[in-house]
């Protein structure tokens, strides 16, 4: 499909009087293509209205170029109709003069019939011939904005631009006229470019979605696409897989926003006490049995004990929601994907670079991997048979995993990879939020998944799916969840640092004991939590059976231990190469220097000392074994290793320019 | 299916009448009651030295004027509906005039920003020279007296006009300047569908305040400028010469008159302003 609006490089500045400028819209970048439905939508005061002028030509860029079919817009024009929030009509002509008005201007080559047939053709496609004599003031707004919608359509634009069109209506005729816009859309193929604030009608009608963040300088901060069929009718809609998933996503980036705005009205101050720099702390955490060293630290009191006395646990739905936390800057901490310090270090989030370290492994084991009842019940109970089976079928199938950092994603591919299926070329991976794994498997939108517990157990239990690898078949005692904190944070609070480290190391420590484990299940089964039922919480040694939907077996989490806990340089660097391998992070030359600064061994050796757990601070000198017998040591060449393996993308090798790592003066 | 009850002519009861029209009509009818009455005490009395509102038809002279309101004897020697026929004149000629200019430089100064920046300074110094004050410039400008008259009612009543013009094209929504800016309306459809239905509100208050003024100032103007008929020159007249129960009738006349004129261009908007 060719492309009928493109916008290039837009930039807006509104003057503000003796100099000065607001910066609206800066470094916006978007091509629309003929028939395509896109919406804008984004917090008030963002610049999505003044986009939308933009294209309409109704205001300049101050910087940049909007084309419609290949033309730079000068003007307006009526190849561009605007339907306005407030309608727009006259309200000394009547419905019929309103559309007719329009259409003599625009239409004039057209004989006087052939303009009125146009004209009752488009108050028919409306349903407003009846109304046709009556005057603005004598309609609802409902029919009022029908009546803009006709004089827009009558007209034949290329491009129909609608300003939050149903922002003044009320909910039932909002619906209705938006059934009604959709039908006409899609029966006509108009290119269509809608703002709006109203996530679920972005949904329903848009091919894409395109999210603006919040002034000043408001940038396109993603791109959605909705990949719901048409024709489309709203049960059809609300009733199909993606749907939520893109409503939350949508609903995600506005709160997203929203707490970006409140985090800089706020500006965090840091409360200094009892010889810490730093004591009010926010510390991220998805819903997982993982978290479990977090909420033991917060309620035993453990994290008040080392001095942190006001420390809030905030609950993520997703690793992404982690990830901008700590990009955004309001998250001091958070418990991480093992793979999260480096990917962020080398520039795995939007390719810039941003120095994350980790000084604390909280938890090892605890994934697996799930498939489908229904390949149980084909007889496909391990990666053989899988393998078989993908190779018949022609259509992917999909496999869900948490964040492309997680060791779920590196693990999974290894384990796809080690018996010959390529994880991107014979099957999908998508990324999806642990929570929302179940869901998806029940609805059939994806095959399997590797996903930290309960959620295996969970599947399994429910018996919507079967756990076909859990730890002891991929990797025994990977890490699975790390402590991750920002470079700079840690420079700048050195001694909170360690006190978050001493706090949570005792929580693993009292984790990793069995009496504790009912209290824990009890714990990580409440609202504030994961939030679900107790019994797909288990904690310590798992059965040793696999593949049986009679006997679910678990994930075991290990939480503490002999060289358990101390942040490994060799893990790091295995995760590094299959980042690399999978095309996430180019690998980077400066990998020593790399890892000396993400694994903060000297933080995790002074905290260990200090609450009298040294027996965790023993280095394993033994090498990475895997389930496919390959061993993977620190003294590898890395690159070397890279190349020995079968299935990989075509992998970089680069220098990751890191700036010096520096002391703020406060 | 019912059908309405047709409705059959009734003649509607003495109570009926009085519950529905008294609360209106009673209230002013005392006011105007009362205040005749204390003025025909207050002149009973000598109080003042103004005759008593009975002298309109006690003064032999005044009741003439009074019920014969159309002779003409030639000259200045005029009834009292052709002395203000001679004044109405002169107003609608001066009033159409400045309708007729205000109007149309208030819509452009109204449409073109930089024209609004030139005149507004000079518009704004103009409009603050009382009637009165234009009389002798006109005098002394104009060939003769009539047309300093009417040049008179011109000056006084241009400056509402123009200025509610200006404003009511200036306050034309944004809204409708962007339809016409996307549809790219000819000017000549623009001036015609949107721009005037747009300002004619604001036209119709300026037009409605310049009547007033227009009528104030053509007494004024008439009383300076003697020797012409109309009904300024008229109170003048009968006040040099002593007639004071003239001026009293007089002065009804102008009052009812003003009146009726202010109707008439309430009438007419209401005929000619869209309904919204």
């Amino acid at each position: 499909m060719t492309v009928l609006v493109a916008v290039e490089q837009v930039e807006k500045r509104f003057p503000l009087g003796g100099g000065n400028f607001y910066l609206a819209l800066q470094d916006i970048n978007l091509e629309i293509r003929q028939g395509e439905f896109v919406s804008f939508i984004g917090h008030s005061g963002c610049g999505k209205s003044t986009l939308l002028n933009l294209i309409a030509g109704l205001d300049r860029p101050t910087q940049g170029q909007v084309w419609v079919g290949g033309q730079p817009v000068q003007r307006p024009g009526p190849d561009r109709m605007v339907v306005f929030q407030n309608y727009s009509l006259l309200p000394w002509l009547t419905v019929w003069e309103n559309v007719s008005l329009a259409v003599e201007e625009v239409l004039g080559h057209l004989s006087p019939a052939e303009r009125r047939q146009v004209v009752q053709w488009h108050l028919d496609l409306v349903g407003l011939t009846a109304a046709k004599h009556k005057y603005p003031a004598q309609l609802s707004g409902g029919m009022k904005q029908r009546v803009a919608i006709a004089r827009a359509l009558a007209i034949r634009p290329e491009v129909l631009l609608l300003d939050e069109p149903f922002g003044a209506l009320d909910a039932l005729t909002r619906g209705h006229l938006q059934e009604q816009l959709l039908r006409i859309c899609e029966e006509h193929q108009v290119t269509t470019v809608m703002v709006t604030h109203d996530v679920d009608e972005a949904v329903f009608l848009s091919d894409r979605i395109v999210m603006l963040t919040n002034g000043p300088g408001a940038q396109i901060g993603q791109i959605l696409t909705v990949d719901i069929p048409r024709p489309r009718r709203r049960m059809e809609v609300v009733k199909h897989p993606s749907y939520y998933s893109l409503r939350s996503e949508v609903i995600y980036f506005l709160n997203q926003q929203k707490r970006i705005k409140n985090m800089r009205a706020r500006s965090a101050k840091a409360i200094a006490r009892h010889g810490l720099e730093k004591v009010n702390l926010e510390i991220g955490f998805v819903p997982l049995t993982a978290c479990a060293p977090l909420a033991v630290a917060k309620e035993k009191g453990l994290f008040a004990k080392h001095g942190l006395d006001e420390v809030h646990l905030v609950r993520e739905t997703s690793w992404r929601g982690i990830v901008d936390g700590l990009v955004g800057g309001y998250l001091d901490a958070a418990q991480t994907p093992a793979g999260l310090p480096v990917w962020l270090t080398l520039g795995g989030h939007q390719e810039r670079p941003l120095p994350v370290v980790t000084s604390l492994t909280l938890t090892r084991n605890g994934n697996a991997i799930t498939l489908a009842r229904r390949f149980y019940d084909q007889g496909i109970h391990d990666a053989q048979s899988l393998r078989a089976y993908l190779h018949r079928q022609a259509t992917p199938h999909i496999l869900g995993m948490v964040h492309p950092a997680s060791m779920h994603n590196l693990l999974l591919r290894y384990w796809l990879a080690a018996h010959g299926i390529d994880p991107d070329r014979d099957v999908q991976l998508r990324t999806i939020p642990p929570a929302q794994m179940v869901a998806d498997l029940k609805a059939g939108t994806i095959d399997g998944y590797c996903v930290g517990e309960p959620w295996n157990l969970r599947a399994a239990l429910e018996g919507i799916g079967f756990t076909v690898a859990t730890d002891q078949e991929l990797w025994l005692d990977h890490p699975g969840k790390v402590l991750g904190v920002r470079e700079d944070w840690a420079m700048r609070y050195p001694n909170t640092h360690i006190a978050l480290v001493k706090a949570l190391l005792e929580a693993c420590h009292y984790c990793a004991q069995p009496q504790h484990h009912e209290e824990i299940r009890h714990l990580l089964a409440r609202r504030e939590y994961l939030g679900t039922d107790v019994r797909y919480i288990q904690l310590g040694e798992p059965g040793k059976l696999t593949c049986d939907l009679h006997q679910p077996e678990y994930a075991h989490h290990r939480f503490y231990g002999e060289g358990l806990n101390r942040p490994s340089r060799t893990e790091h660097l295995w995760i590094m190469t299959q980042l690399a391998r999978w095309g996430e992070v180019p690998f980077p030359r400066n990998w020593l220097e790399i890892l000396e600064r993400v694994c903060r061994v000297d933080t995790f050796t002074i905290a260990a000392r200090e609450v009298g757990l040294l027996g965790t601070t023993q280095t394993s000198r033994s090498p990475i074994r895997l389930f496919d017998g390959s061993e993977f040591t620190s003294n590898q060449d890395p690159i070397d290793y890279l190349n020995h393996l079968a299935i990989k993308r075509d992998f970089s090798v680069a220098e990751i320019v890191l700036e010096r790592p520096q002391v703020a003066l406060s | 299916m019912v059908t309405a009850p047709s409705p059959r002519f009734r003649p509607i009861p003495w109570q009926e009448w009085r519950q529905r029209y008294a609360p209106q009509v009673i209230p002013p009818v005392v006011g105007i009651v009362g205040f005749l009455l204390v003025w025909q005490v207050l002149s009973v009395t000598g109080i003042t030295r103004l005759p008593a509102p009975s002298a309109l038809l006690t003064d032999e002279n005044t009741r003439n004027l009074l019920l014969n309101p159309f002779f003409d004897r030639g000259g200045l020697d005029k009834g009292l509906f052709w002395q203000t026929m001679a004044s109405l004149t002169r107003v609608v000629k001066g009033y159409l005039g400045a309708a007729v200019v205000g109007i149309s430089l208030g819509i452009l100064v109204g449409v073109n920003p930089i024209v609004n920046q030139a005149l507004d300074p000079l518009f704004q110094f103009l409009r603050m020279i009382a009637p009165l004050a234009w009389v002798p410039i006109t005098l002394i400008a104009l060939p003769n007296v009539q047309t300093a008259a009417i040049f008179v009612i011109f000056i006084t009543a241009v400056w509402p006009i123009l200025i509610n013009t200006a404003v009511g094209v200036q306050q034309i929504p944004q809204d409708y300047k962007n339809v016409a800016m996307v549809l790219q309306i000819s000017p000549r459809k623009y001036f015609f569908k949107i721009l005037l239905p747009a300002a004619l509100p604001y036209i119709f208050t300026g037009l409605r305040i310049a009547i007033g003024l227009a009528w104030l100032a053509i007494i004024a103007a008439e009383i300076v400028m003697s020797g012409v008929v109309g009904i300024g020159f008229f109170i003048w007249d009968a006040y040099q010469q002593n007639y004071v129960s003239e001026v009293i009738l007089a002065v009804i006349y102008i009052g009812a008159v003003g009146l009726i004129l202010d109707r008439l261009v309430a009438w007419a908007q209401r005929l000619i302003v869209p309904q919204q």
